[in-house]
């Protein structure tokens, strides 16, 4: 729900603190990146944290993405599995469901119709600086 | 401390304030952070000590789990018991949780007190119904003495079926007004927790 996630956090009083405010924005979209990084395929938590790292620079809290992947999993849009590994220690990989890039394809809708609905808005106040000159 | 020693006394904090999960859904979360602590610093060449560090503390690690596991669990769950509990823990954050915990509570008391009446009427025959007095409802459910005439009971056996079907309806509405509540309110949820 990253209309509704993006509707709080502007509404926050840390709404004057930028920075606050960006990571707050990041995190409202945690939910929607998880499932995205696992579109190509199965990863294990910290491949998703990397992922998420290398293509989006959404740098999270280490421990952020576990509760949420837990979460997904109870709605059944991630399955995961336990893999024996090299490092001596298994593994526990997620993959998504059918209803998990069902859930995934309406979200990437919605958030791109947003987002280019609010790039518009924004288009003036980017532009400014070129305008007073 | 040594770095398991380290690395236990983190699991353990997080088992002790994950204990409202079941048994099987602990360990799991015990075993996957215990594997990330190692793989995270291997990959990364950190001492555990580090990425113990850059992990949340533990009570606030357990404190998501629970958060997001007891509202979505709720939210396609039909027991009264855990609807009202994960809105009691949506009331602490809002005046919409609070306001649908009573109402709640009222469907709930209401329903249940329906079915319940209608369960006594075949063993209190003459002291459960609906009674009237010139076209007004005096009362209705068990009274014990029955309202005196000239006030009468007006529905006799069927007062059962009504009863019984009035009050499913309530706590079926009930239940699906707290899980629409519940269903609109998890993203919300979500974001709240990880705000505090």
């Amino acid at each position: 729900m990253p209309k509704l996630a993006l509707k709080l956090s502007l509404k926050g009083p840390e709404a004057e603190q930028p920075d606050r405010w960006e990571a707050q924005l990041r995190k409202g979209a945690v939910e929607m990146a998880a499932l995205a990084s696992l579109w190509q395929g199965r990863l294990y938590g910290l491949e998703i944290i990397r992922y998420l790292e290398t293509h989006s620079q959404m740098a999270l809290a280490e421990g952020t993405i576990y509760p949420v992947l837990n979460r997904l999993k109870t709605e059944g849009l991630l399955t995961s599995e336990w893999v024996e590994a090299e490092a001596g220690h298994p593994r526990k990989y997620y993959s998504l469901t059918d209803a998990g890039r069902e859930r995934l394809r309406e979200m990437a809708k919605a958030w791109t119709s947003f987002a280019n609905g609010l790039s518009r808005l924004l288009e003036p106040v980017l532009n400014e600086k070129e305008k007073t000159q | 401390m040594t770095t398991e020693k380290q690395l236990e006394s983190y699991l353990a904090t997080l088992r002790l304030h994950l204990a409202p999960l079941t048994l099987g859904e602990r360990e799991e979360i015990l075993k996957e952070i215990s594997a990330h602590v190692r793989d995270s610093a291997e990959q990364s060449g950190a001492t555990v000590e580090t990425v113990l560090a850059r992990l949340e503390p533990a009570e606030a690690l357990a404190k998501e789990y629970r958060d997001g596991l007891l509202i979505s669990r709720a939210s396609r769950s039909f027991s009264p018991l855990l609807l009202l509990r994960a809105t009691l823990r949506l009331s602490s954050k809002g005046i919409a949780g609070i306001a649908v915990f009573f109402v709640g509570l009222f469907g709930y008391a209401i329903g249940g007190g329906l079915v319940i009446t209608a369960l006594l009427k075949p063993i209190f025959p003459a002291n459960t119904g609906l009674w009237m007095l010139d076209g007004h409802v005096v009362s209705s459910g068990v009274l014990f003495p029955p309202p005196a005439a000239p006030a009468h009971e007006v529905l006799g056996m069927s007062y059962i079926l009504i009863a019984l079907v009035a009050g499913s309806l309530t706590l079926l509405s009930t239940t699906w007004a707290i899980r629409v509540f519940l269903g609109l309110s998890r993203g919300l949820e979500a974001q709240l927790s990880r705000l505090q």
